[in-house]
């Protein structure tokens, strides 16, 4: 009997494994039209090295809209034209998924040659572990590059111990825009100064126009705005020791005040903020129903798409008298793409960013899609007044301040994104917000370690 | 009298059940024709007032939805939903078969251990599946999508083909066995074929499982030419530029294989259901 | 008996199936299991233990009662309306007073929804609701009851409830259809002796057919309550949460550990988590139905 119970498992056993085999190789085979060249590159890329032929480089990146991919896809055809040697594998991803699916596959084999990757805490989860290339030398072997690049910009992809690890691809930053005609109409002034600002947005609404478009529903756009506010409410200091996981404590009472400005700004905002996205809400700003939004630069295309005719403006966010923050930061940060530790083609993929984020291929980029990276002279051949004023922007920021959601270990950033969501709907009093930050803040010490 | 009143009884019922009925229809149908009415206009009208009817019907919408990829996004579902229903079916038919006809020892217990599958969640499974299929290379390939539904549709399938197959009347197998065919000849010439209505019924619950299941799909898959339609749809938001009246209509073009195939085959499939869960 | 020759092949049926889900089911749980000792990520290789501080965090987290009364309230109003009242549907369709074409009709497009993707569904409810351009509003609007506008999945008080309405759109249908499948099951002779025995159409539901209908009835409500706490799509499709952490759920939670907070161990505890209840709900709910057998 147990000799027959051995026997049958064992046949069982080939059965399944013949079976499960006959699965995947169907699955395989069934796969090759669409997925056949992933794994041709994987394996390409493995045994290139010793043929020496064609040298795949993976390239994963967050732009899958149009004109950006577009204009991604034509580039790279043309690097690939260029260098017979070398092909791309390009993988892209909407920007919610891209943060999920980057720390999937960083860690594994499949980790791509060159990725995009958020400045900031987001990018240096990755390099504790050692998985981003340390371009420094690259920077310091080849000066010329080096001082092609914007510095205010690199300084954002440096670490604190001056390792650079990611070249920027566009530039971006925070502005208050305003609908210019609605502010002629009511001999509105552009505000410098928050009392200046509470002034305007009372006016507007006297004149039964809802003043600001928000919507929260993604959580990001509500931090944009305690970003900015805890530059200008907590001394620089506190914010880069708190910023720190190791070091978070977020008991600076600026912290709290800045929730106060923040619900300040909630009554003139459209109703529903929080079941709204912020493209949605993007829509109200276009079609003339709100007289403010604050966006970013890299919006400006969708802003002219939405409607080419309306006449707009920007000004900076308005200066909180007598705070103890920093009121020169520009809030915003550039956003570039990384190399992993892992590659096998280094130098092709340094070769590679030096052209595609170079000063050429900014220059069309800038024409193509309105969006700038950071090499410098990407703006001389400019016609469009409104890119001119962005550009402006960032070139004259002193110093930049990263993307409050990108600066915060990741635990302490969902209970920030919470709590603002909350204080949005009034829910939460910014006490018992910061308490609650806090709390996770102290918490995360002990991960991030 | 008594019957008059009782006809006026039951008339007033049926109509206040029509009436009941065609309002459960309304609450269904209502936001859908919403849904058509809205693709059909641009972002603008609809942002503008939702249910007024479009100046200019956008049929292009259409269009721009199905060039953004979703023929990809088809090809792909039927590809994993077909090779997932196939070995789902062949592997739960046989399990039930050889847990039904052979008085095993131990049978009730692998029938209540296989069972207990279905308690077991998606997400309690989902960390280490990852590990694992990236351990065996699997990650980003069609096979991570398709193993890992075959287990976890199998517990159902077979618990549905168990209670059909218990219902097969032994007489038929016995005079086959009298003419001498082997237990294998038996289930793929006799069990199977009578067998065709609960096969049909467990193929289209487990194709609508896996057509619209998404957490596995968007765990295990990275490169945008694998992707299924429920993952190819969320890449319709965008972050900063979202084209509603298009997502949309690629909502409602990505609807409509299955109800259309619903529609034609409804009467089958309730009869598959129907004899599949006939009892002996 | 004639078992000498038939003990060999029988398990050839079994085994394929069997180590699948032993393969691909119980071992992840098993895994999950260990996982939830250790604080692990997604893309780094180490692994540090940490015993139970995993459940501890978890259960000390302020979103867990959030969550467990989300869970439980989908849990809950699933059961009424998609088993209860679809189950209620499915007699009314089954009922002799409309015609039978009819009745198909109306099966089948209370089907149709089940058959569209979560996501879409999501998609979809997501401008349904949607404060300003939303079907909702605008309907409210329309009907000059404007004052009841809301901002639904906006609202603190509400989002969860948006969701779980939206869930009862789409599938108490599919509970009607199974029902209305079981209940043609139930053989015409006893209906037919119970209408000679003068019982009501009432009478005849509550006590012939739904009783015959039990096994049915017993398989939905399991899958009711596993599924209310495997709730996962129709939150990351709409709220993702939001606002604040009024519509978290379980599923959600873990997902989010997993691979936007780094921290797989927390994630396998409430898979853990998520696993004790589904199991226990479902042997409990079998332990009933057996003691109303007897």
């Amino acid at each position: 009997m147990k000799k027959n119970l051995k026997k049958t498992l064992s046949i069982g056993l080939a059965a399944m494994m013949a079976l499960s085999l006959a699965g995947c190789g169907g699955s395989d085979t069934s796969a090759t039209p669409a997925a056949g060249d992933t794994a041709a590159g994987g394996e390409a890329s493995q045994a290139a090295p010793a043929s020496g032929d064609v040298k795949t480089i993976k390239l994963f990146h967050r732009f899958p809209d149009d004109p950006c991919n577009a204009f991604i896809e034509k580039k790279i055809a043309e690097y690939e034209a260029a260098h017979p040697d070398i092909k791309f594998e390009v993988t892209s991803a909407q920007n919610q998924p891209y943060k999920e699916k980057i720390k999937v596959v960083v860690g594994s084999d499949e980790c791509p040659d060159i990725f995009f990757s958020f400045c900031g805490e987001f990018s240096e989860r990755f390099i504790r572990e050692g998985l981003l290339m340390d371009l420094t030398p690259y920077l310091e072997a080849d000066p010329e590059w080096k001082e092609s690049l914007m510095e205010t910009q690199m300084d954002e992809y440096t670490t604190a111990d001056g390792m650079v690890y990611g070249i920027p691809f566009r530039l971006d930053a925070k502005e208050f825009f305003y609908n210019v005609d609605m502010f002629n109409d009511l001999g509105l002034e552009v505000p410098e100064t928050w009392d200046d600002f509470i002034k305007v947005l009372d006016a507007i609404q006297a004149s039964g126009v809802v003043p600001i478009a928000e919507g929260n529903q993604d959580k990001w756009p509500g931090a944009h705005y305690l970003g900015a506010l805890n530059e200008q409410c907590v001394p620089d200091e506190v914010r880069a020791k708190d910023y720190d996981p190791k070091t978070g404590e977020f008991t600076d009472p600026g912290y709290v005040e800045a929730f106060k400005y923040y619900q300040q700004l909630v009554p003139y905002m459209n109703m529903g903020v929080n079941g709204m996205t912020h493209d949605m809400a993007r829509l109200g700003f276009t079609n003339g129903q709100n007289a403010i939004l604050f966006a970013e630069l890299v919006e400006i295309t969708n802003i002219k798409q939405e409607n080419p005719d309306m006449n707009w403006g920007m000004f900076k966010f308005p200066v909180i008298e007598g705070a103890k923050g920093n009121p020169d930061l520009v809030s915003g940060a550039p956003e570039g793409f990384a190399i992993s530790s892992k590659t096998a083609y280094p130098d092709e993929c340094i070769e590679f960013l030096k052209w595609f984020l170079g000063p050429e291929t900014g220059a069309q980029q800038a024409a193509e899609v309105g969006w700038f990276n950071a090499s410098l002279g990407v703006d001389e051949g400019l016609t469009d007044p409104s890119l001119v004023s962005a550009y402006e922007v960032i070139a004259n920021a002193k110093k930049m301040d990263i993307w409050f959601d990108n600066a915060l270990y990741s635990t302490v950033c969902d209970e920030y994104l919470t709590q603002i969501s909350d204080i949005t709907n009034g829910d939460v009093t910014p006490e018992d917000a910061m308490a609650k930050i806090q709390k996770v803040a102290a918490e995360a010490q002990n991960l991030a370690q | 009298m008594s019957t008059d009143k009782y006809v006026l009884k039951t008339r007033i019922f049926k109509i206040l059940l029509y009436l009941f009925l065609i309002l459960l229809v309304g609450i269904i149908l209502f936001p859908v024709c919403w849904l058509v009415l809205n693709s059909l206009k641009t972002n603008q009208e609809m942002f503008l007032d939702s249910l007024a009817l479009p100046k200019k019907w956008m049929f292009e919408n259409y269009i721009t939805a199905w060039n953004k990829g979703l023929v990809s996004y088809f090809v792909n579902s039927i590809i994993v939903g077909a090779l997932s229903i196939g070995i789902i079916l062949a592997l739960s038919s046989m399990l039930a078969y050889g847990l039904t006809r052979f008085n095993l020892p131990g049978s009730g217990f692998i029938f209540i251990l296989v069972l207990g599958g279905m308690a077991l969640s998606e997400q309690v499974a989902l960390v280490p599946l990852y590990k694992i299929l990236q351990a065996l290379k699997l990650y980003n390939t069609r096979a991570a999508l398709v193993l890992p539904y075959v287990a976890f549709r199998i517990p159902f399938t077979m618990f549905l083909m168990r209670s059909y197959f218990i219902s097969i009347p032994k007489e038929l197998e016995e005079a086959a066995i009298v003419d001498g065919c082997k237990s294998w000849q038996r289930f793929t010439k006799i069990i199977l074929p009578i067998s065709k209505p609960v096969l049909a019924s467990c193929a289209i619950v487990n194709l609508n499982h896996v057509w619209n299941e998404f957490l596995f799909a968007n765990v295990f898959l990275e490169d945008k030419k694998l992707m299924t339609i429920p993952l190819g749809l969320m890449t319709f938001q965008g972050d900063l530029k979202s084209d509603y009246v298009v997502m949309l209509a690629g909502i409602l073009i990505c609807s409509l294989p299955m109800v259309l195939l619903f529609l034609c085959m409804s009467r089958q499939f309730v009869r598959g259901l129907t004899s599949g869960a006939v009892k002996g | 008996m004639k078992k000498k020759k038939t003990n060999l092949t029988p398990y050839l049926y079994i085994i394929p199936g069997l180590l699948m889900v032993l393969g691909l089911v119980y071992i992840p749980v098993i895994v999950n299991l260990v996982y939830s000792l250790f604080h692990l990520s997604s893309y780094s290789s180490s692994m540090r233990f940490v015993g139970l501080d995993n459940y501890r965090r978890l259960f000390t987290n302020d979103t867990f009662p959030i969550m467990m009364r989300n869970n439980i309230y989908y849990c809950v109003i699933s059961l009424i309306v998609q088993v209860g009242f679809g189950t209620f549907l499915a007699l009314l369709l089954e009922s002799k007073l409309a015609g039978e074409r009819f009745k198909t009709i109306c099966r089948n497009i209370y089907f149709i929804p089940s058959l569209v993707s979560l996501t879409a569904v999501g998609l979809m409810f997501n401008f349904i609701y949607n404060p300003q351009l939303g079907m909702l509003n605008a309907l409210l609007k329309n009907i000059g009851m404007a004052n009841l506008q809301q901002t639904w999945l906006g609202d603190k008080n509400l989002a969860i409830f948006c969701i779980i309405a939206m869930s009862q759109w789409q599938f108490t249908g599919y509970i009607t259809l199974l029902m209305v499948v079981a209940f043609q099951n139930v053989p015409n002779d006893y209906v037919e002796a119970a209408i000679i025995d003068g019982a009501g159409p009432v009478r005849r539901a509550l006590s012939i057919i739904l009783p015959l209908a039990k096994e049915q009835l017993l398989v939905c409500t399991i899958i009711t309550v596993i599924g209310a706490f495997k709730l996962f799509t129709e939150v990351y499709s709409t709220t993702v949460g939001g606002p604040g952490n009024s519509s978290q759920v379980l599923g959600l939670f873990l997902y989010q550990n997993a691979f936007l907070h780094d921290d797989m161990g927390m994630a396998a505890a409430t898979g853990v988590l998520i696993f004790i209840i589904t199991v226990t709900a479902s042997i409990f709910q079998l332990k009933i139905s057996r003691s109303g057998e007897v």
